[in-house]
């Protein structure tokens, strides 16, 4: 999508467009004189994304994800296709009260790059990082282009969303080959995979006593409902259920059009029934546990779905985990 | 049926888990299991980190139903509770919660806790661990204890776990706390006794350990080599409010917050590095901490390094405040301190010769827990004159409350011709850095117990070492025919000149919070 069809409305809520050369100084502009904002930045976060239909809605899960996490914001709109080859900035403030009294605020520098190639991102990330800073970056679009080692080998957290590749065995063939290429050591993270944390930790909790869990291995059937486009956010759950379990449980996915990305799910046996029931509107789970006669209920917390409480979520818990790099293997065999 | 592990724990792993547990408050209808324990029970159920089939009774000697007590607990709830509060997770929470009404000295009471709790079991399926909670008066503590084990509660059922968590105040002084940890000992183990102390369940206290020892530029300067003195300050803008005086008037500022809170965040910052994580590696170093501290005896030796004093009529944040021996339920002549300032010394090789000044008093100008580490001055500044240089050493400071943070003070040269050097100060705030709030003390606290880690509680040595050193000064102060004197200060000041020449005798002086 040229920079000529996107809207100047949506580009008017980036901010201040500011030549390229000069955004330091125009965000020393921006500090200056104004005694009551504290400006705070824990990370560098960085969102790469080549659909200009995203531009609006980034923007705005930048400034929610700002609110619970201090960063200097990156929003990069790559359209390499575009013609002639231009580049633009906007920048601004991302603030929010605090105690009443005092304004807390982040940076985001946004930009937009017509033509150009992968040294032309790559360029624009690291000259305009808050030094020092672990660099998170969201990267929305192909793994199979742009996305080459010099940048990568600079990222400490990549967070991606499998749940929205059109062609998920290719894109996990790029990020697996990316991973175990040199430099291919940041630590990863997939918001279909925290999409269904929830659920895992509900799952958790259905098999604590020990009665459920004596009859874990009776457990014959997968059965996860959810909504259209969640395909792999669904299939990831169920590769770590068999994982969890050294067992090859049969799959069973039921697609919803509408309500939260994973609604439903049911392990089953013989004499054994555990379930994680979401409502549609609902910010709870119904978890049950039925081990012969005995039934067992509970309500557990959900997490909310949006993207931007995701990613809030995701970096609330920093610290990295190799359990999802361990399941890609089984769900790149799922996926074929 | 041996345990298995749950496979689908692995989830959970950041997190401390808590083990499936009945939890039994005592003294269910007081004011903190409406505003503290209820709600951070909710808050954990809220994350999601209670484990299931939790059940918590609650036990008194008040006629209630269990709607009764839910319904008072609701409306504690909505008032304390963190995260606010949610009616449909009220309504599944609420299910977990009972009364049992007993008077505390009645065994036969008891004994239909034990069956009510079989009951639970039996609707488990499956024997769950104890978790009783001493949320009484203090002087109910001994007759609680000896009732659980005269009921055989003391004893997990089939394997699991019987504990005990004490609320403080744990004695009121060495005779009586190693007479009530004697009781304790006699019903619980001691690797199941967590006496609780909210300020270690602070996020800041706890990230002193992480501040310490995890970033390698503090520890090698963490000395009597480089550190000058350290300053730990908490204050309250607050009186006796509320019918407090009865209470506090018993105990006074140095029973009632030096002997806990206080010594323990110096244990915190003077401790060795731990050899690990552990609960008992974690305690070992912060009691040979407290055993260090040098004793005051004697009432002329207390006198010249403590400062006790009593408010006088003021003024605060522009309202007036009355004296203290004018307060609601305290004696007209009382001896009783609401402000006391010490001059502690360390006697290790790592604090040799660095005096720890700590204040804590009432009606002060603000609230405020503090602890500042004052860095020694560089030998010369070539270029400063001595005025520049004037209360010019790096500070470090732990903001312990409100605006839990740290910063650091540090010279610079200001802009200009000229070379003049000036203070400034970089500040991490933890609720600008992280937008997440913190949990409450009380419900990580609650949870580690749950979980079985007494990392953040203290230990029975750590107590009676405690009382062993605040004792001499109380006997100095209130049984020696020449007492130090009781100084006074107006509400509303810093407290009284006394504490200011305390510092002032050493060439120091607090530092202005």
């Amino acid at each position: 999508m040229p920079l000529s069809t996107i809207n100047d409305s949506d580009l008017d809520r980036l901010g201040l467009e500011t030549p390229i050369g000069r955004i330091d100084r125009a965000l020393k502009q921006l500090w200056e004189g104004d005694e009551a904002k504290t400006r705070a930045s824990l990370i560098n976060l960085a969102i790469y994304t080549e659909d200009g239909c995203q531009l609006v809605a980034d923007n705005e899960l930048l400034d929610h994800v700002a609110a619970q996490h201090a960063c200097r914001a990156l929003l990069i709109l790559a359209l390499p296709e575009a013609q002639p080859p231009r580049a633009r900035a906007w920048i601004q403030a991302l603030c929010r009260p605090y105690q009443g009294k005092q304004i807390v605020c982040s940076e985001q520098i946004s930009f937009v790059l017509e033509g150009g190639d992968a040294a032309q991102v790559q360029n624009i990330v690291f000259a305009h990082l808050d030094s020092d800073l672990p660099l998170v970056v969201w990267w929305q679009a192909d793994l199979t282009k742009n996305f080459e080692e010099r940048l990568y080998s600079r990222i400490d957290t990549l967070i991606i969303d499998s749940a929205r590749w059109e062609d998920p065995a290719r894109q996990f063939d790029a990020l697996l080959a990316a991973m175990n290429a040199e430099g291919g050591d940041f630590d990863l993270r997939d918001l279909a995979w925290t999409r269904s944390h929830f659920m895992r930790t509900a799952l958790a909790a259905c098999f604590q006593d020990a009665t459920a869990c004596h009859n874990l291995s009776k457990l014959q059937t997968i059965r996860i409902t959810h909504l259209k486009g969640q395909r792999t956010t669904a299939l990831l759950l169920a590769a770590w259920i068999n994982q969890r379990l050294k067992a090859s449980l049969s799959v069973e996915l039921i697609e919803k059009d509408t309500g939260p990305a994973l609604q439903g799910l049911v392990l089953e046996g013989e004499g054994v029934r555990g379930e994680v029931r979401r409502d549609c509107d609902s910010c709870f789970v119904r978890v049950s546990a039925t081990c012969g006669e005995h039934t067992r209920e509970d309500l557990l917390p959900a997490d909310v779905d949006s993207d931007a409480e995701l990613v809030s979520e995701l970096l609330s818990r920093f610290h990295g985990s190799t359990l999802y790099s361990s399941m890609l293997p089984f769900v790149r065999s799922m996926l074929k | 049926m041996p345990e298995l592990e749950n496979p689908f724990q692995e989830t959970l792993l950041s997190r401390h888990r808590a083990e499936p547990c009945s939890v039994v408050i005592f003294g269910a209808t007081g004011d903190l299991t409406h505003r503290k324990l209820i709600p951070a029970i909710y808050n954990i159920a809220a994350a999601g980190d209670l484990p299931p089939q939790f059940k918590v009774v609650g036990f008194a000697r008040r006629d209630k139903t269990d709607e009764g007590f839910r319904k008072e607990l609701e409306e504690g709830n909505r008032q304390n509770s963190r995260q606010g509060h949610n009616d449909e997770l009220w309504k599944s929470f609420s299910q977990c919660i009972h009364y049992h009404r007993s008077e505390f000295e009645d065994l036969e009471g008891y004994k239909s806790l034990a069956k009510l709790l079989d009951q639970f079991d039996a609707e488990r399926g499956t024997p769950a661990n104890r978790l009783f909670y001493l949320a009484s008066a203090p002087e109910a503590f001994k007759p609680i204890l000896e009732m659980i084990r005269a009921a055989g509660l003391n004893e997990g059922v089939k394997g699991k776990w019987a504990r005990v968590v004490c609320e403080k105040p744990f004695g009121k002084d060495l005779a009586t706390a190693q007479g009530l940890n004697a009781v304790v000992a006699a019903t619980f183990a001691e690797k199941d006794t967590y006496r609780i102390d909210h300020y270690l369940g602070k996020e800041t206290a706890q990230n002193i350990m992480v501040l310490r020892f995890a970033n390698s530029i503090f520890e090698p300067n963490w000395n009597s080599r480089y550190i000058d003195h350290v300053q730990i300050t908490c204050a309250e803008n607050l009186g006796m409010e509320g019918g407090r005086g009865g209470y506090y008037d018993t105990a006074g500022a140095l029973r009632d917050m030096v002997q806990n809170h206080l010594l323990q965040l110096v244990s915190l910052v003077a401790m060795e590095p731990p050899t690990d994580l552990s609960a008992d590696s974690v305690r070992d170093e912060k009691v040979k901490v407290i055993r260090a501290l040098r004793p005051l005896v004697g009432p002329e030796e207390v006198g010249k390094h403590v400062i006790r004093a009593q408010y006088t009529a003021g003024s605060v944040d522009g309202a007036p405040r009355v004296g203290y021996r004018q307060e609601d339920r305290v004696n007209p002549e009382s001896q009783t301190e609401p402000y006391v300032a010490l001059r502690l010394m360390i006697d290790t090789w790592r604090w040799q010769g660095v005096p720890f000044y700590i204040r804590v008093g009432k009606q002060l100008p603000k609230k405020a827990t503090e602890i500042s580490i004052h860095f020694k001055k560089p030998p010369q500044v070539p270029f400063a004159t001595s005025t520049m240089l004037k209360n010019s050493e790096n500070t470090l400071v732990i903001r312990i409350q409100p605006d839990e943070g740290i910063a650091l003070r540090i010279l610079c040269k200001q802009p200009g011709q000229a070379m003049s050097i000036q203070q400034v100060k970089m500040d991490f705030r933890y609720s600008s850095s992280f937008g997440k709030a913190s949990p409450e003390a009380y419900e990580r606290l609650l949870l580690d117990a749950m979980a079985g880690d007494a990392t953040l509680f203290a230990r029975r040595d750590e107590v009676e070492n405690a009382w062993r050193f605040i004792d001499e000064i109380e006997n100095a102060w209130h049984k020696s025919d020449t007492p130090p004197t009781m100084h006074e200060y107006p509400a509303g000041s810093w407290g009284p000149k006394e504490a200011d020449d305390l510092l002032r005798a050493d060439g120091r002086e607090w530092r202005l919070l």
